[in-house]
């Protein structure tokens, strides 16, 4: 008996050997038919497209024609619909490459440049804005762009059915639009704003003949097979996993060299590297910021990849706004010690380790022509806060080493949203910092949908945000005392006459010198007064294969548009 | 028949959960730090309420999704604009096979483990194996998953499996079977991820049922007979100890609709997984709450089949002497 059992597990062993020994021979196998797909991925897939290359059509943008571009990109898009999608992702499938705008910033001097609009202009007193078309503009199915194209736009996204509330907000100061012929659209606006122009002309113009709707529903239920009249065309969305652009042929502007991009959903930050260190995905668009600083002092990775840390007007800035409805914050000397005790330099070093991020003194990006780069920041500097709390006034009565005043202990809560773990390490410095003058700190974290609505409702003492970034920003929504509750954007309660003064003039200012200069006495106030204290802005981050070449630097960041991959370095086909 | 007010039971309490909630789909899209004046903000905060339904109190809206849900139709997402029934129709059939696979794979070794484990009672292959299997056990499959990404992903260590997604760039157009090693080769790694851990519960499980058996009077009867080793443990006393296991099976396959979220996530798998985790990050109502059904509906009728199964296994079970 004892035998036969012996024999039995000697079998079962020698079944379980085996399994192992295929199992490392498929994978083998499964290895070399990778690399077979590959090749086959390089060869097959007719592209009738290349056919279709139109005789002495002059590509603009220099280098080789050809090749894809994979981009990985970190979640599933909500759809494809320019209107109702807000999300970033669908913006990089959907924004310039499929749909155009009426005008577009230049790259490299922030100045507005005609787009699908071969020329705009205000009226004097601000209140016209006129944009007249290009006559050789087509949709990607050959339809010319016309006015009526521009109206239809403009009246989709204003309709109260449509999903687009927070998009038509941004339109209620338009009062009408008129179309004067075929190429000349006018729109009449109820005031004047300085933002009226970039406004108006950053609709994304869509087909009417492909969009037009019955029921405003029919409009949002429009998600996919976008048409568009820019540079790409739409292939193909495969849920979950990939979108597929390919070049239009017919496009009728500046030709990029790229054949195809391909968008990944990969979810995994980690994944997303490994599949790009294995060739699967050739960009990636803001990793997680750890990650970034560990592939950048990688000699390996750096030598098959481009890590670009680059500016650009949409970077942002991160602070910690101190709510003004608390005892302890209502005093700006207070709010000018909570800023000295923090030592950035060291938050830049240690916890971002990106060398190149900066500590910001006010609202505006720090490279664009509202900030006043002048303004040097506050130092890292204890002694100071300390002197500063006492002349406020809260010192420690009661001998329990923690500041107060009027019987309020300096006691509160910082919030951050949990999980990511940049905020919360620089948490737990503020923590230590904070309590090395005497004050005491909570950190309250929070899951991220509860934490903004928390931040509407300004039920916090501290918070840990960042304000995305935006070229000519109005700093209105933010600062205004206007805004303050009501779930408006002031969620500090900044209230400062002055900066409100300053901000009414500058929205109705439209020569933009003039502007800006209300602007660097308004980021005066800001410095002043510390309502948040501003931690740091940090270029934008990314990785690419360098098969890509003609990789350059803007003012606007990065474009895709002029990459190219030379021929001898092409993979797909 | 207990099942349907279950069923309605958990419908209720995942809408009232997913309602009380802090953070809705409204505030999240229009996000913090927009750019817009406190006036317009309220007027469009509303006017976007009203647009998703979410403006009457949450009874009424229980009622309408209840009367929608009967007749099979779950609404529409609030994030895709599209039927919630047809994204779930894309994702379903990706977290079924994975979690078929792994199902299969895991009794195909976990029941001959146990029964090997019950027949060298305290020998050295029964310490082995149960020390083994608990280690695995405790593994997070969170953290294994992502030591596999890193080691076994990439050109840095061993370059073997792909490290996200389901089929390589340009696989749908290969013939059937090389698109099915494909296929094969992308699971690997989330199968093992969403096996390893079962095992432990399974073999324990058939183990202890065996060794009970093994002791019974009628295996000694059996053995007494005559009958070959093999014999008695296979068709004598495997026999009567599958039926405990037939349940377990019943409670497997909600925990492993569960495991599939974080490996999904891991792997980036457009299963359900997924989708119920981005549907609650984004409080995307009407996916959660299909979702949540459908994982009721699922996790009912195993247990249902369980119990059909165990009576069809053990002749003493009849539904009718249960009366």
């Amino acid at each position: 008996m004892n035998r036969r059992s012996a024999l039995y597990s000697a079998v079962i062993v020698l079944l379980l050997l085996v399994v192992i020994v295929l199992q490392i021979l498929s994978m083998i196998q499964s290895d070399r038919l990778y690399e077979r797909l590959n090749r086959i991925a390089g060869i097959s897939k007719p592209q009738k497209t290349e056919a279709r290359v139109k005789e002495g059509i002059k590509n603009e943008y220099p280098g080789d024609d050809g090749d894809w571009l994979i981009w990985c990109i970190n979640s599933e898009p909500s759809n494809f619909n320019p209107i109702t999608s807000s999300d970033a992702v669908a913006n990089y499938v959907v924004s310039g490459n499929i749909f155009e705008t009426l005008i577009e910033y230049n790259e490299d001097t922030f100045e507005h440049k005609p787009l699908l609009a071969k020329s705009f202009a205000i009226s004097e007193d601000g209140l016209q804005i006129d944009f007249i078309l290009r006559d050789d503009i087509t949709f990607s199915d050959g339809h010319p762009v016309t006015a009526d194209d521009v109206i239809f736009s403009y009246n989709t996204i204003i309709n109260p059915g449509v999903d687009a509330l927070s998009y038509a907000n941004y339109l209620q100061d338009v009062d009408h639009v008129v179309k004067m012929n075929d190429r000349h659209v006018r729109f009449i606006m109820k005031r004047v704003y300085f933002r009226s122009l970039s406004i108006c002309g950053g609709i994304p113009v869509i087909p009417e003949h492909i969009y037009r709707f019955s029921s405003p529903d029919e409009f949002n239920k429009r998600i996919s097979n976008p048409v568009g009249s820019g540079p790409y065309i739409f292939e193909k969305w495969e849920v979950g996993r990939e979108i597929i652009i390919r070049k239009n042929l017919d496009y009728w502007g500046k030709m990029p060299n790229v054949d195809k991009i391909i968008f990944r959903v990969i979810t995994n930050d980690a994944a997303a590297v490994q599949a790009l260190r294995a060739g699967q995905v050739d960009f990636i668009k803001q990793p997680s910021p750890e990650l970034f600083s560990e592939m950048s002092q990688n000699r390996d990775f750096t030598e098959k990849f481009h890590c670009l840390s680059y500016w650009h007007p949409g970077v942002g800035y991160f602070w910690i706004g101190w709510n003004q409805d608390r005892p302890f914050f209502r005093d700006k000397r207070v709010r000018q010690a909570m800023t000295h005790i923090l030592d950035r330099e060291n938050i830049i070093k240690h916890i971002l380790k990106n060398p190149e991020a900066m500590i910001p003194t006010g609202n505006f990006y720090i490279h664009g022509p509202q900030y006043d780069s002048a303004i040097i920041p506050w130092p890292y500097d204890p002694e100071r806060a300390k002197q500063l709390l006492d002349e406020a006034g809260w010192v420690d009565t009661n001998g329990n080493g923690i500041r107060d005043k009027d019987g309020v202990e300096f006691r509160f809560k910082y919030q951050i949203v949990g999980g990511t773990s940049i905020h919360e390490q620089m948490a737990k410095l503020v923590k230590d910092a904070a309590a090395k003058v005497g004050i005491e700190v909570e950190i309250d974290p929070y899951e991220w949908s509860v934490f903004i609505n928390r931040v509407y409702d300004r039920k916090f003492d501290a918070v840990n945000l960042a304000t995305v970034g935006g070229l000519a920003g109005d700093p209105y929504q933010t600062w205004h005392s206007s805004q303050i509750g009501n779930r408006g954007s002031n969620y500090v309660g900044f209230n400062v006459a002055e900066a409100d003064k300053l901000m009414e003039e500058a929205r109705v200012t439209i020569d933009d010198e003039k502007r800006n200069k209300l602007y660097h006495q308004f980021h005066r106030i800001l410095h002043e007064e510390q309502p948040h204290t501003f931690i740091y802005t940090r270029p934008g981050e990314a990785f690419l294969s360098k098969r890509f070449e003609n990789v350059k630097m803007h003012l606007l960041g990065i474009n895709h548009f002029e990459w190219y991959v030379p021929k001898e370095n092409q993979r797909y086909r | 028949m207990l099942m349907i007010p279950t069923l309605i039971g958990i419908t209720i309490m995942v809408f009232a959960i997913s309602r009380i909630a802090p953070g809705d789909p409204v505030s999240l899209s229009m996000g913090p730090g927009g750019q817009m004046d406190a006036e317009r903000a309220a007027d469009v905060r509303e006017a976007r309420m009203k647009l998703y339904g979410l403006d009457q109190p949450v009874p009424v809206q229980y009622a309408k999704w209840f009367i929608r849900v009967v007749r099979f139709d779950f609404g529409d997402s609030l994030k895709h604009h599209r039927p919630v029934i047809d994204i779930i129709k894309d994702r379903f059939p990706i977290t079924l096979t994975l979690n078929l696979i792994a199902f299969f794979l895991i009794y195909m070794i976990s029941l001959p483990m146990g029964v090997l484990a019950a027949v060298k009672h305290r020998r050295f292959f029964d310490r082995a194996s149960s020390v083994l299997l608990f280690m695995l056990w405790a593994l997070p499959s969170m953290w294994v998953g992502q030591m596999m990404i890193g080691y076994l992903c990439g050109p840095a260590f061993l370059n073997w499996f792909p490290p996200a997604g389901l089929s390589s760039n340009n696989a749908e157009i290969l013939p059937f079977f090389p698109w099915l090693v494909d296929r094969l080769w992308h699971l690997t790694l989330p199968v093992l991820c969403l096996t390893y851990g079962g095992f432990a519960y399974l073999t324990k499980q058939v183990r202890a049922g065996m060794l009970e058996n093994l002791r019974a009077d009628y295996v000694r009867t059996a053995r007494s007979k005559g009958l070959s080793n093999w014999t008695v443990v296979i068709k004598h006393a495997f026999r009567n100890s599958v039926i405990p296991v037939i349940t377990i099976m019943a409670t497997l396959i909600p925990a492993m609709l569960g495991g599939s979220v974080i490996i999904e996530q891991i792997f980036s798998i457009p299963g359900m997984g997924m989708l119920a985790f981005e549907a609650v990050t984004t409080r995307d109502y009407n996916v959660v709450m299909a979702v949540a059904t459908i994982g009721g509906l699922l996790n009912l009728a195993g247990l249902l089949f369980g119990d059909i199964a165990y009576a069809m296994v053990d002749p003493r079970i009849s539904f009718e002497d249960a009366d």
